[in-house]
């Protein structure tokens, strides 16, 4: 079969070298042509599962045989829908995330190569590619960052670099834990997965807690989350899109990934759904004290993954599955909601919502966009929000019973701030701010183009999850 | 040919769409089409439709069904929504001349109907949650459609804020009951009968249901949501929305039943009835003191569930529908031609309109109940199902009480003569369609009180039986509060309250107080968010402290390789000595 994954992953690559060789006003061009074959490639797999009903796939080619490190993608549905997620939110993202087009050329060149993360990222086969994509993600993601993003940016990218650095060593140590107490010495998922009782009970404790605060760092979860609202502030657009829409779904994979392979989270998971529901109310206050609507957003990340990683303790397939499309779900609504804020920065220079007034009356479809992504954010029904509370929320109730629903309770709270920002900032008053600037069809198709799939999967959510077979 | 049954929403929904896409004039004339389109398949739908349930998505472990219920309670709420709906864009046509708004107001508008008709037809949880959410917003748009003013946004946000409560527990509700049951079929729900988290499910669904249907504590964003285009109330307020809670205890009364809940809903209902009445006596804006009275009669309908009497709860649930679409109606069109000035002291009626004044006293008398218009079937209705003297005497002084209100509400207009010319004249140019529609609703609501015998059969229910002593009491204490509102408004011609009476106006007007209540909760989650802020930063703070410290100790080892030789002697004699003293002691 033709190999698609690695041709998937080659397209980046070639994107990569063509934006750094050929001239810097081509480089959108290339940028969006490379993401736009990606999302058809996705598509295409997308629809093949659907048509056959299977969603695995897997190739793999050697490379240093000898310590099994190597080349090797498998696709599942999990991994597959995060593929296609994230793929939606490269396009966007290199489509409609530069408004100014400031930097043409480090921005796509930096995209291309965070494509190339999130592609080996959620389709590897193996923890070496995983830890290798992963690396590749963070750094460009501290790029993004530092290169790309406004005044304070180096102190918040060197901030993220310590927070993320700290995970990757872990991971790195947990891998090679792994590697060496497993018999024959393999970095293979599927193997460790079925071979893990071969590791000792407390090591396979002391692997559990690596990994585990590896990717807690990464969602973000409390108390390790206050790198994420710093980044935001400081990352462009772009950068803001990627990093809340696709990074920090580097670690809810991990996650799933992780209560997969090892049985000792299970006896574990009650104290980290503990946590999980601590974190998402504590972000749900925090976010309430924020002005700054990127901050507001960034929050809303920290409340988001808080669920999802309660959904994954659930341990139940609801409770998983639930997950997985929240993730979906939130990565398309987040990238969403800062393509509508760095709209609004562009168009009116201010994100503050004590500055900003009436945007509604010069900036209309940015305006409806947020409140569209408002809706979408606390689950709204045809969105895909909907779909993933109902699952998690399920699978939840199956493990804890009634305390199982306690986090929905964050999203009233999400909800009725959200609807404060909207009154105060969009709507009302005489007074209003004066635009700027306008707003290009790019935008708007980006605009078009992911809510067209928030709902398209809030609508028709029998598309991924009658794939779903145990 | 056989369709799903939820093709009745979509005329309304294509309209929507074609008239957010069109914008401009055409746009009413498409709503209007798609809403009688979307009767005439009410009307048709037995022949055409299918109600087997549609799966729409499975897991493992979970299938989620669409399903529609055709009980004839549905069918009834689906013919209420599509009777009115032709009515509303026609009253729209009159009322609404903004070309530049008109898309996005029937967008809206049609949007809103199409939930509400989604919402009445649902047989499982699922397909009534997208309803009851689509229904939220749209209604969060339309009472913030002027939204360049002031006070509607803030209107719309107090309503979307308590909505949004109401969706997150009524989704609660619905997870808990599949945890249960493992459907969220509201049939075999029912049919399983008690189950051991039920009484924890029920509340739930109750305090969702008082969110959209403005029960206590929850009901003050109904008033506020007076901001929103006449039209909108009238329709907000008979027959969709606030319906939509009430209307989900009666399907689901069975299970409140179970529960035994019955004398919480009896308990919210009097007192939601009991601030409706109150507000609706002290409130002067015209059509406030008809959102506080839509507070009271659904109050009204909730003690009839409480009470355990379906056919009196649907009663006043059909009846309340029409008048209470006529005298808003009524209102607009008075607005309107006092150049919408809004207290009921400055407005004027002249008697010369008189076909106006005729349609609103059939209005305000079938809402005090005077036999034989419809109202009182429904209030009277409820009066003898209650169980108790002590329900009995409340329910009387709430008819008694209203009926002053009412009357304050359609004399103090009438009693001064016109100052101006303009507002002569406006009556006399009101719009046609506004006029027209107001006379077909005013038909409708004596048609009500014929249809009132035949409607309850064919639901299957005997009606509420009404003894002839309690018909006579009801009436006679409507009457009574009729004469005291006359002699109290036309002959001593009593006006605003003074400051004398400032405490029983506080007592009356207990509103302030309610928001004074949801301001302090909001502020209690202020300042929870404050501390939590605090918190948060010195957390920040000490992983700083600890990630800094191994760069202070490596500060600390830099001083022993710095190269400066007298340090090191020094050091050095220090270090000889301790070492000594160590050694000797």
């Amino acid at each position: 079969m033709f190999p698609i994954i690695s041709a998937m992953l080659v397209i980046p690559i070639v994107g990569f070298v063509l934006i750094a060789l050929l001239k810097e006003r081509m480089s959108k061009g290339i940028a969006v042509a490379s993401t736009a074959i990606v999302f058809a490639l996705t598509l295409g797999l997308l629809i093949y599962s659907i048509t056959t009903g299977n969603a695995n796939l897997s190739e793999s080619y050697s490379y240093i045989s000898s310590f099994g490190i190597g080349l090797s993608f498998r696709l599942g549905i999990i991994p597959l829908i995060l593929l296609f997620m994230s793929s939606i939110v490269l396009l966007a993202t290199a489509l409609s995330g530069n408004h100014e087009n400031s930097r043409p050329r480090a921005a796509n060149m930096l995209i291309m190569l965070f494509q190339i993360a999130s592609i080996g990222l959620f389709t590897s086969a193996n923890f070496f590619m995983f830890f290798i994509f992963w690396d590749i993600g963070v750094i460009a993601m501290f790029f993004m960052i530092n290169v790309l993003g406004s005044a304070n940016r180096r102190q918040a990218s060197i901030k993220f670099l310590i927070y993320e650095l700290l995970a990757s060593a872990l991971l790195l140590l947990a891998i090679l834990m792994i590697y060496f107490y497993t018999p024959v010495h393999s970095f293979d998922i599927a193997y460790i997965t079925s071979n893990i009782a071969m590791i000792p009970a407390n090591v396979q404790g002391a692997i559990f807690a690596l990994l585990f605060i590896a990717f807690m760092i990464n969602m973000p979860l409390f108390p390790l989350h206050h790198w994420l609202p710093d980044a935001h502030t400081e990352a462009s657009t772009q950068g803001s899109m990627l990093l809340s829409g696709i990074l920090t779904k580097y670690g809810g994979f991990g996650m799933i990934l992780l209560f997969g392979m090892m049985p000792v989270s299970h006896s574990w998971a009650s104290y980290i759904a503990l946590l999980a529901a601590f974190s998402t109310f504590y972000a749900v206050f925090l976010l309430m004290r924020q002005t700054d609507v990127k901050r507001i957003i960034a929050y809303s990340t920290i409340v988001e993954m808080g669920i999802v990683m309660f959904g994954i303790t659930a341990l139940n397939s609801l409770g998983t599955y639930g997950a997985v499309y929240a993730m979906l779900s939130h990565g398309l609504v987040v990238a969403l909601m800062f393509l509508a804020v760095g709209s609004l920065k562009h168009l009116f220079g201010e994100r503050d919502i004590n500055i900003l007034r009436g945007t509604v009356l010069n900036a209309k479809a940015t305006t409806y966009t947020f409140l569209i992504g408002t809706l979408a954010m606390v689950g709204f029904p045809l969105s895909a929000g909907f779909i993933a509370d109902i699952l998690i929320f399920l699978g939840t109730l199956q493990s804890f019973g009634l305390l199982g629903l306690i986090p929905l309770g964050a999203l009233i709270l999400l909800g009725s701030y959200m609807y404060f920002v909207i009154n105060r900032s969009m709507l009302a008053t005489r007074e209003h701010s004066r635009n700027v600037d306008y707003i290009g069809m790019q935008q708007r198709i980006g605009y078009a183009f992911l809510m067209f799939f928030i709902f398209l999967f809030g609508v028709l959510p029998f598309l991924l999850l009658n794939l779903v077979k145990l | 040919m056989v369709l799903p049954i939820f093709t009745v929403v979509l005329p309304l929904v294509v309209a929507a769409f074609l008239s957010l896409i069109v914008k401009g004039k055409p746009a009413r004339y498409i709503a209007l089409a798609g809403s009688l389109v979307s009767l005439g398949m009410v009307a048709l739908l037995l022949s055409i439709t299918s109600n087997a349930p549609i799966s729409w998505f499975s897991l493992p472990g979970l299938s989620v069904m669409l399903t529609a219920s055709t009980q004839p309670i549905n069918l009834l709420l689906l013919q209420l929504i599509a009777a009115i709906t032709p009515l509303i864009f026609i009253y729209s046509i009159g009322f609404m001349d903004v070309p530049s708004e008109q898309g996005r107001y029937y967008f809206e508008i049609c949007l809103f109907a199409a939930a509400m008709m989604l919402f009445a037809i649902a047989g499982d949880f699922i397909t009534m949650l997208i309803g009851w959410e689509l229904l939220g917003v749209t209604s969060y748009l339309l009472i913030g459609f002027w939204y360049k003013k002031e006070r509607p946004p803030l209107a719309a946000r107090k309503a979307i804020t308590t909505i949004i409560i109401g969706d997150v527990l009524m989704l609660m509700a619905a997870l808990l009951l599949w945890n249960s049951y493992g459907t969220f079929s509201f049939a075999s729900i029912i049919s399983q009968g008690a189950a051991p988290l039920l009484p924890m499910a029920m509340v739930l669904v109750a305090l969702a249901a008082f969110t959209k249907s403005a029960q206590f504590p929850f009901h003050e964003w109904l008033p506020d949501a007076m901001e929103g285009p006449t039209p909108v109330s009238a329709f907000l307020h008979s027959s969709t929305m606030v319906k939509a809670g009430i209307f989900l205890i009666m399907v689901l009364l069975p299970l409140f039943i179970a529960a035994n809940m019955l004398p919480m809903l009896l308990i919210i209902g009097v007192i939601t009835a009991l601030i409706g009445v109150t507000n609706a006596l002290a409130e002067n804006h015209i059509k406030r003191v008809l959102a506080y009275s839509t507070i009271e009669d659904l109050g009204l309908m909730t003690v009839a569930l409480g009470l355990g009497s379906l056919p009196a709860a649907l009663t006043l649930f059909v009846v309340q529908t029409f008048y209470k679409a006529l005298l808003f109606m009524s209102a607009g069109s008075i607005m309107r031609a006092n150049n919408n000035e809004e207290s009921i002291t400055n407005l004027f009626v002249p008697s010369t309109s008189k076909a106006l004044i005729i349609a609103t006293i059939i209005g305000v008398l079938s809402l005090a109940g005077i036999f034989p218009l419809s109202g009182f079937f429904g209030k009277a209705g409820i009066e003898s199902a209650s169980n108790s003297i002590i329900v009995y005497a409340i329910l009387s002084v709430i008819g008694f009480a209203s009926s002053i209100y009412i009357f304050r509400w359609f004399l103090i207009p009438l009693r001064k003569q016109a100052q101006k010319r303009g507002v002569l004249a406006n009556f006399r140019t009101l719009p046609k369609p506004m006029l027209a529609a107001t006379y077909i609703t005013a038909a409708l609501v004596v048609y009500a009180s014929l249809l009132y015998l035949g409607v309850l059969p064919w639901l299957s229910l005997t009606p509420a039986p009404i003894p002839i002593a309690a018909a006579a009491a009801e009436t006679t204490i409507t009457l009574i509060g009729l004469s005291v509102a006359y002699v109290a408004y036309m002959r001593l011609r009593l006006k605003k309250m003074s400051e004398a009476h400032r405490a029983a106006y506080l007592a009356l007007y207990n509103n302030l107080a309610v928001n004074a209540a949801y301001s302090l909760i909001a502020r209690l989650f202020n300042a929870i968010a404050w501390v939590v802020e605090g918190i948060d930063r010195n957390i920040y703070r000490a992983f700083r402290t600890g990630a800094i410290s191994p760069i202070l100790f490596a500060r600390l080892l830099r001083r022993m390789e710095d190269g400066q030789a007298n340090a090191y002697v020094a050091a050095f004699i220090l270090g000889t000595l301790l070492l000594l003293i160590i050694l000797v002691v």
